[in-house]
């Protein structure tokens, strides 16, 4: 009887156990279908702002009810592959225009096109929708564009080193000779990526710059990463390691300004989000910060040094509730332009808008001079810049690793030649022959 | 207590001893059925949580497998992308390469501190043994910020501290040659804790009988420590070895932490390497392939250390 009882309490455990494992998604709260949203960790003003966002929306209607949550940026692949292997991935989530395509190809997002009305997509920059589009169809709605690379510098202490405040280096030459006027003890003179990962996304306005073209072609069946075009962005980063200009060990990751703001380096390549970090927690060294582009290999300060990178908002391909989700979408970022103008004034101007409603508006807002850097990178960075590759990561991870080998001392040509062998390895073993559009 | 019941049997009459037998026999069925209820509730999580994984992960490994498109049957493609991967080779040598750092290092450091600690008595070894097991109940997040910080190019407190006899700031993460040893620090350190306690368990499990018998025969320190000691803590070494070299070619969140495997991959070890494919992929057949590949790797090296060091039944029971 007591092994009878204690097998059947063994069988309810473990019923219960698989259950739990698979219990299926929310069926809504008082009536309401739940709809839940994902966001990456962002500043705090930017998550706040998504707070808000949701709260409107919740507040303007009665028949969705919309769940966010905010997912720190180191946990986010973790935490979204755990729950997508659960099938409790949520409904909403934010997304790099680089990755749309990936996920498209691959079903894990569903496409926009039936669920949000034509009219709401009027007013889109062409080369942004070119990045959120996979087989003729809409795989996420644009909320904003960043480019990845502008060069910061501290006219102070370019004064102190006896170099003119307002000419910032036009050249990689230049670069690095303002960089080791400009290094002591205690400063780096130029603080940018330091290892391949960083280096894989930030460099590929310079891969554009230093060879018109990214390390694979256009229709993704050939490596082109033995350009000899790319030798001088190899180089530029070698010399930079090798004569101390920038640290031996990174100072933080590449998108974070923080050791910029703290004084720990005189010139910084970082993305314009570097603007918002500087304002909001650097506000006494903000009067000594200019703001110029990475230099050109050619010097030609038309070639795009940038690219456009930022986030797009996405329904998960397994997602019940794709209408309610993307009329949540249409509500935050096809709707009144306000609500977006916000999150760009939250942001100190310094992210762009690819709506035209909502950049109009922005550009006649006193308050955008906040901002001091933003008319040079909107006039000298954003115009040039290409958009983010669609190809998959580990491409853009093996030319990442090609420099980081060049900044360690390698061989440079053998760099780009063992880069060119693995871009072509991962061609073939994921198939990707022919799948490209563009680049 | 054996022997005393095998002598009672013996003198028993033939008839006696059918009936005995028999009886043995019943008991020893009824004891197996209770065995095996009491095995239940463990082979019941194990098969949940263990082998029906692994049994799955074998099956999805034939398949360029995802959360969401339909999977394709590609037999041993996997395997064979896995196994042409020099990154993931590497990954594996490196990590052996890593083991090798931490594992003896420990094992050293630890018999040395469980020694001292048996020296001392009363509040004294408590005391060591608490400072010692510290680092053991720190999360290895932690663990490696405390370490990045020590090692940090600019303001570190080991250049700091090299600085005071004249040496130039060294960028211990930064550097192919140095990164990963840098890591080894705190693997050795994180893992200390417990590799002592269990040494010294085995030390105080060594009856005090056999070290006043040698002292008698005029044996000294060093013929205690190679004719007692260490051949007695034979077993002890032996399970340290395996548990070592498993867990140090399985670190993660270290590199993850302190150097995302970098530079140049020189601290990619193959769970970090298993990791980011698993999270960056767009398909899972490639990692999980390689998991099982290292899970191969593991066994293997485990059975290695068992022919090497042959465990015996402890002499003293």
């Amino acid at each position: 009887m007591k092994r009878r009882a204690l097998l059947g309490g063994l069988a309810g455990a473990a019923a219960l156990a698989a259950a739990g494992c698979g219990s299926g998604k929310d069926s809504g709260s008082g009536g309401k279908t739940e709809v839940t949203i994902w966001q990456q960790k962002f500043t705090d003003q930017e998550d706040a702002w998504y707070k808000k966002a949701v709260a409107a929306y919740n507040a303007a209607q009665d028949k969705v009810k919309v769940v966010h949550q905010i997912v720190p940026a180191d946990a986010w692949d973790q935490k979204m592959k755990a729950a997508q292997a659960a099938g409790k991935a949520p409904d909403v989530f934010t997304l790099n225009y680089n990755k749309v395509q990936g996920f498209a190809r691959t079903s894990q997002i569903q496409a926009l096109d039936g669920v949000i009305a034509a009219d709401k997509w009027s007013g889109l920059q062409d080369s942004v929708v070119g990045s959120i589009t996979y087989k003729g169809k809409k795989y996420g709605y644009p909320m904003l564009v960043e480019p990845s690379a502008v060069l910061y510098y501290r006219k102070d202490l370019f004064a102190k080193a006896g170099l003119d405040p307002e000419k910032p280096p036009a050249s990689w030459a230049e670069l690095i000779d303002y960089g080791k006027k400009l290094t002591t003890k205690q400063v780096s003179g130029f603080s940018t990526a330091g290892n391949q990962i960083d280096m894989g996304w930030s460099t590929w306005g310079l891969q554009w710059n230093a060879a018109g073209h990214l390390p694979i072609s256009d229709d993704w069946s050939q490596p082109r990463a033995t350009d000899p075009a790319y030798k001088q962005l190899l180089q530029a980063y070698q010399d930079l390691y090798k004569q101390g200009v920038m640290p031996k060990q990174p100072l933080a990751a590449y998108a974070d300004a923080t050791p910029f703001g703290q004084g720990k380096a005189a010139m910084m390549a970082c993305g314009s989000w570097a603007a918002s970090v500087l304002l909001s927690d650097f506000p006494k060294v903000v009067g000594n910060v200019a703001a110029a582009p990475m230099p050109s290999f050619d010097g030609d300060a038309t070639k795009p040094t940038a690219t456009l990178g930022g986030w797009t908002w996405v329904i998960d391909g397994k997602s019940t509730k794709a209408q309610a989700a993307a009329d949540f979408i249409a509500y935050v970022l096809a709707g009144d332009p306000a609500l977006l103008v916000d999150y760009f004034k939250t942001t100190k101007f310094s992210k762009y808008s690819p709506r035209t409603a909502v950049a109009d508006t922005i550009s006649s807002d006193p308050a955008a001079k906040e901002n001091p850097w933003a008319q040079t990178i909107q006039d000298k960075v954003v115009k040039y810049a290409k958009p983010e590759p669609t190809y998959d990561w580990s491409i853009s991870l093996a030319f990442g690793k090609a420099i980081e080998k060049a900044l360690q001392g390698k061989d440079i040509d053998t760099a780009l030649k063992e880069a060119d062998a693995e871009i072509k390895d991962i061609i073939a073993k994921n198939n990707l022959a022919g799948q490209g559009t563009t680049s | 207590m054996t022997t005393t019941a095998g002598a009672a049997t013996s003198v028993a009459a033939p008839g006696t001893r059918e009936v005995s037998g028999a009886r043995s026999r019943r008991r020893r069925h009824g004891d197996t059925k209770v065995a095996f209820v009491m095995l239940a509730p463990l082979v019941v999580l194990l098969a949940i949580f263990v082998i029906w994984p692994l049994l799955h992960a074998v099956y999805i490994s034939f398949f360029t497998w995802s959360f969401y498109a339909s999977s394709e049957f590609v037999g041993l493609d996997n395997y064979v992308n896995v196994l042409t991967d020099q990154a993931f080779l590497a990954s594996v040598l490196r990590g052996l390469g890593f083991a090798a750092m931490v594992v003896p290092a420990q094992l050293v450091i630890a018999f040395a501190f469980a020694n001292l600690v048996k020296s001392f008595s009363g509040r004294m070894a408590g005391l060591l043994k608490v400072t010692i097991y510290v680092p053991a109940v720190i999360s290895e997040v932690i663990a490696s910020i405390i370490f990045t910080i020590i090692y940090a190019y600019r303001g570190g407190i080991l250049n700091w501290a090299l600085s005071l006899v004249g040496r130039d700031d060294t960028a211990w993460l930064g550097e192919t040659g140095t990164a990963l040893p840098a890591i080894a620090v705190p693997a050795i350190w994180i893992g200390m804790g417990i590799a002592s306690l269990i040494m010294l368990a085995g030390l105080l499990d060594i009856p005090e009988a056999y070290y006043e018998v040698a002292s008698l025969d005029g044996a000294g320190w060093w013929a205690k420590m190679v004719h007692i000691t260490l051949p007695l803590m034979k077993n002890i070494f032996l399970y340290l070895l395996v548990t070592g070299f498993a867990g140090s070619l399985q670190f993660l969140v270290v590199p993850l932490v302190m150097t995302n495997g970098g530079p140049l991959e020189s601290t990619t070890l193959p769970n970090l390497f298993i990791f980011r494919h698993f999270t960056n992929d767009l398909y899972a057949g490639y990692p999980i392939a390689a998991a099982l590949l290292l899970f191969l790797v593991l066994g293997s090296v485990s059975a290695v250390i068992f022919r090497l060091v042959r465990s015996e039944k402890a002499v003293d029971g």
